[in-house]
């Protein structure tokens, strides 16, 4: 959608997790789709345009436990999911946590709810949903994509530890990469190679560069550059085992 | 140039100098001269009186006035009349000297004397007749040789028969040439000399001959043919007639045909021959036979020069034969033969090879390359074989000296080879990581070891100087530090080192070679093992000055410190000691630290040993053994029959070292114990007993041959330290250039990295390392460019 990307663009100049859209750019972006928009959207805008913290809380508060009222779990994660009519393994999730700073998977906290519901001006799910398809297309800017796959690292990384575990990475990267050709390889690589227990951060940014600039034949590679052994090694495995795939120069 | 002139010559008085008429100037002016005597008185001598002659001329000259008569005048007058000669004179002269020519190119007898002959040329020639003569004379001589050809033109001739009969023609020419031009010498000397376009009359028969005769492609292909053939058949072997052929290739030079008609074609024949037979003799015989045999044919060759053939054409030959059987095959006879005469070594075969390829362009440098071939490949399978391992040192430096050998005496030094072998052992001995340099190492330590007596010191010395030879070519010069500090360790521990000086030597040698910085360690080594026999001297005067007190007496007590970080670092291990022992150390430790406050000791009982002295049923034995040995012994003063599990209780020692002291005790060639059930191998339920019986020739018995040992892992511990040594080293440099530069690409740093990296370092090492240090936050990767890493302080 170009409309978007260019609004973007002019939004969020710069990558990074701390330079966000701001809420001006979203609502000249809510008229536009206005403009061209269902009576659906007309009628819901008509109903209610103006931003309520309070009712934002409400909603918060509709996920959350009577033991744990500031924390969102995952069980009211499931149910939120529900109610927004998204599985909670599909990417827009990511984008959501992403704008919410959420710092653990599975969880909300009350703070983390607000700052990005106020962000994208929502208090309630139809917002929400209206919101969607912009917030997918977030993830066609590189720089924001970029932002919001080294962001999941953290997000996704057990707490305790200082690196993912290779099973989480792999779901990760089919969230993120469900498209790249050699995902798949990848994925069984780190499975069976056993020293790879856990994908550090320097290897999971790398994956992603990876995956730009190194195309499915493994053409564009280059065996003196920078990568991090754990893809060369990948490179290797993928040369000796998939005939297809042309021998090193 | 009139014929006439009139000489007036006077005769100084009292002068005893007398002028004669120089007979050269009047000869080339055809002057006649005639000489008047004034005083008929006077004595008149004739000089040089030539024939006189019916045409008329008459040469005189006179020597005139002795001393003391007075002067008279001299005068020379011309004839009255002009003297003329006979109408016919011409055709007679010319008849006369056509018939001696004629007589002469028959090989008949001449009518004349050659003196009269020569006189009617002369003559002729003064009448201004010289042209025509010359032109008769040419017409003469040009219908001869014309008339010869014949002989050459009828078909089937023998060729031997042919150039035989060329040959008597080429001889009977050049001899009847000399002849006629002897007659004609003054026509040769006056009127060709004084006209350049004309030939002299050697020449113009030689030209003629030419012309006529070796000019005629018949004849010349002829000739040329017979010639080549008969050069063949030498060549072959046969025995053929080197003076035909060495004459009839003078005429061929002296006709000046040679290059064009003979040379050209000659070598083609010689290409065409050699190159055949360097074909088949590359596939029939050996490569030492066929070097052999281009010896011989270069011979040959030269042989062939200096007999028949024109010396001129001796580079072209030499080239050509060179060419077709050197040329043409270096990789052939390199590929063929070069490893067998190396491995032989075949050393005059050898030189033979070298001065041969020498000749030929780029032979040395194909020699060089598969010379350098040769010894990557048959290093790299002295070097990569692990069963080899045991000799895998005395190989090398076999390998080494021999091909020293072949360098020195066959390839004369040439320090282009002497690289190249240099260069190859370097390859080849880092073909495989880090083994060597522990081989090596290893080796040292058996030759610097005591009881190594087979050799004398200057061998031992220059055995060191060859395995520093060696160790050069080793990159990874950490390992041989490593293994080379753990056994120099044992030998000083246990006092098992030869001899102080050489290994002194030696140390001086790795110093020079590496660097104070290398040896800085093994220095310390010797320095502490000095200060210790210090500090036991002062610690037995001490314990005599006060054994009334509280001296633990009955046992010696002798103490190594040393300085942690110099020596390799041994695993803590806690064995329980006797009392007495325990005693001793802790008067030790008081001793020591009173004197040098602020330091920690730690006791180390892997390398200690103790003399033991046994009452056996034979006798008393003294018993060299090592500390662990000796605790195990100690227990059997108490008790007999003990268990394995006993044994380990009682002394703490670690499993598998306890193990192999048991061994060495019950199972090796001193059985001090017994063990039941018998067997080479110590089980957990075996049981152990005093052997009261055991037997040896000598009092003191050497048991602990065993510290000496080096167990498998030890070895590996050592490897692993290096390793990890290494990794420190990595690390310390990737901080050390990204603290300087701040922010580098991948490629700069890698290759700063290799700069200041001393041992040989895969690059998926270093991006390991670069990795690790990204994970522990030394270095971060710039966010934007992958390549490029950012220091983060």
């Amino acid at each position: 959608m170009p409309r978007s990307s260019k609004r973007t663009r002019s939004g969020a100049p710069t990558s990074g997790n701390d330079v966000l859209p701001g809420a001006t750019s979203i609502d000249e972006h809510h008229h536009h789709k206005r403009s061209r928009n269902s009576s659906l959207r007309r009628h819901l805008k008509a109903e209610d345009t103006s931003f309520s913290v309070k009712k934002c809380l409400s909603w918060f508060k509709e996920y959350t436990s009577v033991s744990e009222p500031d924390v969102l779990g995952p069980e009211g994660m499931e149910k939120f999911c529900a109610d927004l009519g998204v599985d909670p393994e599909n990417v827009v999730m990511l984008v959501i946590a992403y704008k919410m700073g959420a710092k653990q998977m599975g969880f909300f906290t009350q703070e983390e709810w607000l700052k990005g519901l106020t962000e994208l001006q929502c208090d309630n799910v139809h917002k929400l949903q209206n919101k969607l398809d912009y917030l997918r297309n977030l993830l066609n800017d590189p720089h924001i994509f970029k932002a919001i796959y080294r962001y999941s690292y953290d997000f996704a990384r057990d707490k305790e530890q200082r690196s993912l575990d290779t099973e989480v990475a792999g779901a990760l990267l089919g969230v993120l990469l469900p498209r790249w050709a050699l995902r798949a390889a990848l994925c069984e690589f780190i499975a069976r190679e056993r020293r790879y227990r856990v994908v550090n951060r320097d290897q999971w940014c790398n994956i992603l560069e990876f995956s730009r600039t190194v195309d499915a034949h493994l053409a564009s590679y280059d065996a003196d550059g920078a990568w991090p052994v754990m893809l060369d090694e990948f490179v290797e495995w993928l040369r000796a085992n998939d005939s297809s795939m042309p021998p090193a120069s | 140039m009139s014929g006439l002139a009139e000489t007036p010559i006077s005769a100084k008085e009292g002068g005893n100098l007398y002028k004669k008429r120089s007979l050269p100037v009047s000869e080339s002016c055809s002057k006649r001269v005639k000489i008047n005597e004034m005083s008929a008185e006077e004595k008149i001598s004739n000089f040089s009186l030539v024939n006189p002659n019916s045409n008329g001329i008459k040469m005189s000259s006179t020597s005139m006035n002795k001393p003391g008569v007075t002067a008279k005048k001299l005068i020379i007058k011309n004839f009255k009349s002009k003297p003329n000669l006979p109408d016919n004179y011409q055709e007679t002269t010319w008849s006369k000297l056509r018939e001696a020519v004629v007589a002469i190119q028959t090989s008949k007898s001449i009518a004349y004397s050659l003196e009269e002959l020569y006189q009617a040329v002369e003559n002729m020639c003064s009448h201004k007749m010289a042209s025509q003569l010359y032109v008769n004379l040419t017409n003469l001589v040009e219908a001869h040789v014309k008339a010869n050809i014949e002989q050459f033109l009828s078909e089937s001739m023998d060729r031997q028969v042919f150039l035989k009969r060329m040959d008597d023609c080429w001889r009977a020419h050049c001899r009847q040439m000399i002849m006629i031009r002897s007659i004609f010498l003054y026509l040769d000397r006056t009127y060709v000399l004084q006209n350049p376009s004309i030939h002299s009359i050697w020449d113009m028969g030689l030209d003629l001959f030419r012309h006529h005769i070796a000019m005629n492609t018949l004849v010349q292909t002829r000739t040329v043919d017979g010639l080549l053939l008969l050069i063949e058949r030498e060549r072959g072997g046969d025995s053929v007639d080197i003076s035909l052929l060495k004459s009839l290739l003078r005429m061929l030079s002296d006709l000046q045909i040679y290059q064009e008609a003979f040379e050209h074609k000659f070598l083609q024949a010689t290409e065409r021959l050699y190159a055949a037979e360097g074909q088949r003799l590359m596939r029939e015989l050996a490569v030492p036979e066929y070097l052999a045999h281009v010896e011989k044919r270069l011979k040959e060759e030269n042989d062939r020069l200096l007999h028949y053939l024109d010396p001129s054409t001796k580079w072209q030959l030499v080239v050509v034969v060179e060419r077709q059987l050197l040329g043409e095959h270096v990789a052939g006879i390199l590929g063929k033969g070069l490893a067998a005469l190396l491995d032989a070594p075949r050393l005059h075969d050898l030189a033979t090879l070298y001065t041969l390829f020498s000749r030929v362009k780029d032979g040395l440098a194909e020699l060089c390359h598969h010379f350098n071939g040769y010894i990557k490949k048959k290093g790299r399978t002295i070097v990569i074989e692990p069963e080899r391992d045991k000799t895998m040192v005395t190989e090398l430096l076999d390998f080494k000296e021999q091909l020293d050998h072949v360098v020195n005496t066959c390839f004369q030094r040439n320090d282009k080879f002497i690289y190249s072998m240099r260069e190859a052992f370097e390859f080849f001995i880092n073909q495989r990581q880090n083994k060597p340099a522990e081989l090596i190492a290893k080796f040292v330590d058996l030759k610097l070891r005591a009881g190594n007596k087979e050799a004398t010191e200057e061998e031992l010395e220059r055995l060191l100087d060859k395995i520093m030879v060696l160790f050069r070519f080793i990159h990874g010069k950490d390992v041989f530090e490593a293994f080379y500090k753990k056994d120099l360790a044992k030998r000083l521990l246990v006092g098992k080192s030869a001899s102080v000086d050489a290994e002194k030597s030696m140390l001086s040698k790795l110093k020079q070679e590496c660097g104070g910085g290398f040896t800085c360690k093994l220095e310390g080594m010797f320095k502490d093992m000095e200060l210790s026999k210090d500090i036991n001297i002062t610690y037995k005067q001490h314990l005599s000055a006060s054994t009334e007190t509280s001296g633990p007496g009955g046992v010696e007590l002798s103490v190594h410190i040393l300085t942690m970080g110099f020596w390799p670092t041994y695993r803590a291990c806690e064995v329980r000691l006797p009392t007495e022992l325990t005693r001793q150390q802790e008067h030790f430790t008081k001793f020591y630290l009173a004197k040098h406050s602020g330091r920690k000791l730690h006791w180390q009982p892997t390398l200690g040993h103790c003399v033991l002295r046994a009452n056996f049923a034979q006798g008393n034995k003294e018993l060299q053994v090592s500390l662990f040995q000796a605790l195990v012994l100690l227990l059997f003063n108490d008790g007999d029959n003990l268990s394995f599990e006993d044994i380990k209780v009682s002394t703490n020692i670690e499993e598998g070292e306890l193990r192999r002291t048991l061994q060495s005790l019950a199972c090796g060639k001193a059985r001090v114990l017994s063990k039941a059930p018998r067997g080479r191998d110590v089980q957990d339920l075996d049981h152990f007993s005093f052997n009261a019986d055991f037997t040896n020739k000598l009092f003191r018995i050497k048991i602990n041959q065993i510290q000496m040992k080096e167990t498998s892992e030890e070895q590996k511990a050592t490897e692993e330290r290096v390793f990890q040594d290494r990794q420190y080293q990595i690390d310390a440099a990737i901080v050390r250039v990204m603290k300087m530069r701040k922010a580098l690409s991948h490629n700069l740093l890698i290759s700063e990295l290799y700069n200041q990296l001393k041992f040989p370092v895969k690059p998926s090492d270093l991006k390991k390392r670069i990795e690790s240090l990204i994970d522990r936050d030394y270095m971060e990767r710039d966010k934007d460019n992958p390549n490029q890493y950012n220091y983060v302080a």
